[in-house]
């Protein structure tokens, strides 16, 4: 789904933000880019989006050669991809519903289409019964699911987040982490870049770390843990803390863990609750390839890399 | 079709965003499309009234009806070795009856007499003379020539309207190119203000894929309409003017026709138009080159 050959990324100014990196990433799969703020995880998103061409190497993403991919052909691969950031990047002047809308409207897909799409996908994120809102009369946390929402309502065979749960408290952090889970559950290969310790060390996932640009650890099943030398001393506070969280096993752990802070915030449980809000990921999983006819040139059809 | 409603939508809510700019570019385009109209129907009109002095003929000798193929050939060729004549060349009754279709394009009374009577006008010798001040002589020799009817020279008012025109003609280009260049720029200015104002959306719809002619178009759009209203303005104000002129001046010299084929306008007129929305594309297509959220 997602292959760098000896990418390299030189900034003009001849900041290296990634050195020389090979990774493979197969379809389904979900990784986590780790390491300190300025390693190039972000660069590394922005490399798979199209939106930085590698200085040298070769990418292929979706299928398609990515570092060869001539700009006009960029919104196409930009449709099997779908982004998440830090910022949620939404349009402060539309509605929860709009917002997820405008990512369907933009790509040219039928009025029916949106109208039954969009509604499924805010009740994937639970969201249905505030789509009347504006961005700015939403929490945090609720924001990002609109967010993740756009990503998610073009199903995209990829889907990157670059940082979605910096903003957000632990607890809330946690609702979006069940979010992506469920949209990677679907078959999306989620690619996500954090520096959040206790995530990466519950989900116990696909962890590749990047430290000063270059790969330097990639472990199925990974924890956060500091390079081998770090680069910045780590404080015995944030050893302490690390060592504090027991590797756990399974989301369904994870989903426990999560849920001791989540009384704190009631309202990032989605309202729907965990098990009939798996109910409805499947049926919309299994609805979906009839109701977007316009999709089958990105998303669902197997063109993997 | 949806897609297209959508982007007309969007372009006219770009233009209400900025009200005031927008309607400086207006402006600027009517201005300019104002002069440019007005110089080519100005230039229009002279050039009709003064068909007949064009190329630098400043006499004309009308023939006798009954001159020969033969002898005007020779009258010609005799006229042609006078020292005071640069050049002379030869007009049928053919030839005037067309030219005089053109003087008389929107007058029809004048039109159904030529029509009824296609041999009217006679034929003549036009002469250019080598320098201006020889007119005299020149018509002087001819009127002793036999064959020759009668014998016209252009008068002062017909130097005069050609000095005019051609100095007010090149002061008017010159302002249409400078306010044109400034009508590009406003343009582009109120699409970099579009541009802006929507630059999270643009982000948002590069983000999920939107087509970069999709993300474009309705900017091109905007760019075009504001040309095409600038130039529709100027269009109706050159034609009403040159209406009015008509109306108003009505007792002018016979040989002064300030009436103007309809042709001539609706050519002219959707050309100016054209301008307009070729400045709007320009104008649109040169802030989305340089505008750093576009780029892929």
């Amino acid at each position: 789904m997602i292959k760098l050959e000896n990418v390299t990324k030189t900034y003009p100014g001849g900041t290296v933000a990634v050195k020389d990196a090979s990774l493979e990433i197969a379809k389904g799969e979900f990784v986590f880019l780790v390491g300190a703020s300025g390693s190039g995880k972000s660069t590394l998103i922005r490399l798979i989006m199209r939106e930085e061409q590698p200085t040298n190497g070769d990418l292929w993403v979706a299928g398609k050669h990515a570092s060869g991919l001539p700009s006009w052909k960029v919104p196409h691969l930009r449709r099997s991809i779908g982004t998440v950031f830090q910022d949620f990047k939404l349009l402060p002047n539309k509605t929860v519903y709009e917002n997820v809308a405008f990512a369907m409207e933009v790509t040219g897909k039928h009025r029916s289409v949106i109208r039954n799409q969009v509604p499924q996908v805010l009740k994937l994120v639970g969201l249905s019964t505030k789509t009347d809102r504006l961005p700015r009369q939403l929490s945090g946390g609720e924001q990002q699911r609109v967010a993740v929402a756009r990503a998610f309502v073009n199903r995209p065979l990829i889907l990157l987040a670059d940082e979605p749960t910096g903003n957000l408290d632990p607890a809330t952090s946690v609702g979006i982490m069940r979010i992506l889970d469920r949209i990677n559950r679907t078959g999306t290969t989620v690619v996500m870049a954090t520096h959040d310790h206790a995530i990466v060390d519950a989900m116990r996932r696909r962890v590749v770390e990047i430290d000063r640009g270059r790969i330097m650890r990639d472990e199925s099943r990974g924890i956060y843990e500091t390079a081998p030398e770090p680069t910045v001393p780590v404080t015995t506070e944030v050893q302490t803390a690390v060592e504090d969280v027991a590797p756990v096993e399974s989301i369904e752990a994870f989903e426990e863990f999560a849920d001791k802070d989540i009384v704190s915030e009631p309202d990032t449980v989605p309202e729907t609750g965990v098990v009939s809000f798996e109910m409805e990921t499947d049926e919309v999983i299994e609805i979906s390839p009839d109701l977007d006819p316009d999709s089958g040139d990105d998303a669902h059809v197997g063109d993997h890399a | 079709m949806t897609r297209v409603s959508y982007m007309f939508k969007e372009a006219v809510s770009n233009l209400s965003r900025n009200g005031l700019v927008v309607l400086g570019a207006i402006l600027a385009v009517f201005i300019s499309l104002t002069l440019t109209f007005g110089t080519l129907v100005f230039g229009e009109v002279v050039r009709v009234n003064t068909l007949r002095w064009a190329e630098d003929v400043r006499v004309i000798a009308f023939l006798q009806e009954d001159m020969s193929v033969e002898n005007t050939a020779e009258l010609q060729a005799e006229v042609a070795t006078w020292p005071q004549v640069d050049d002379v060349f030869y007009v049928s009754k053919a030839d005037a009856y067309e030219e005089a279709l053109i003087l008389f394009a929107n007058n029809d009374a004048m039109l159904s007499v030529l029509e009824q009577t296609p041999d009217l006008l006679p034929a003549s010798l036009r002469v250019q003379p080598a320098d201006p001040d020889d007119y005299d002589t020149i018509v002087t020799r001819l009127q002793s020539t036999p064959g020759v009817e009668k014998v016209q020279s252009a008068d002062a008012a017909i130097d005069a309207m050609i000095a005019l025109r051609d100095g007010l003609q090149l002061m008017f280009w010159i302002l249409a190119v400078a306010l044109g260049t400034a009508a590009v720029a406003l343009i582009a200015n109120t699409i970099h203000m579009a541009i802006y104002a929507r630059r999270e959306e643009i982000e948002i719809m590069r983000l999920v894929g939107a087509s970069n002619w999709f993300v474009r178009t309705p900017f091109l759009i905007e760019g075009a309409l504001e040309g095409f209203f600038g130039g529709a303005l100027a269009v109706a104000f050159v034609v009403t003017a040159q209406q009015l002129a008509v109306d108003r001046l009505e007792d002018l010299p016979d040989w002064i026709n300030l009436g103007i084929d309809n042709n001539f306008l609706v050519r002219q007129g959707a050309l100016v138009l054209l301008f307009g929305v070729a400045a709007g594309l320009i104008g649109s297509s040169l802030s989305l080159a340089v505008h750093r959220t576009l780029r892929s």
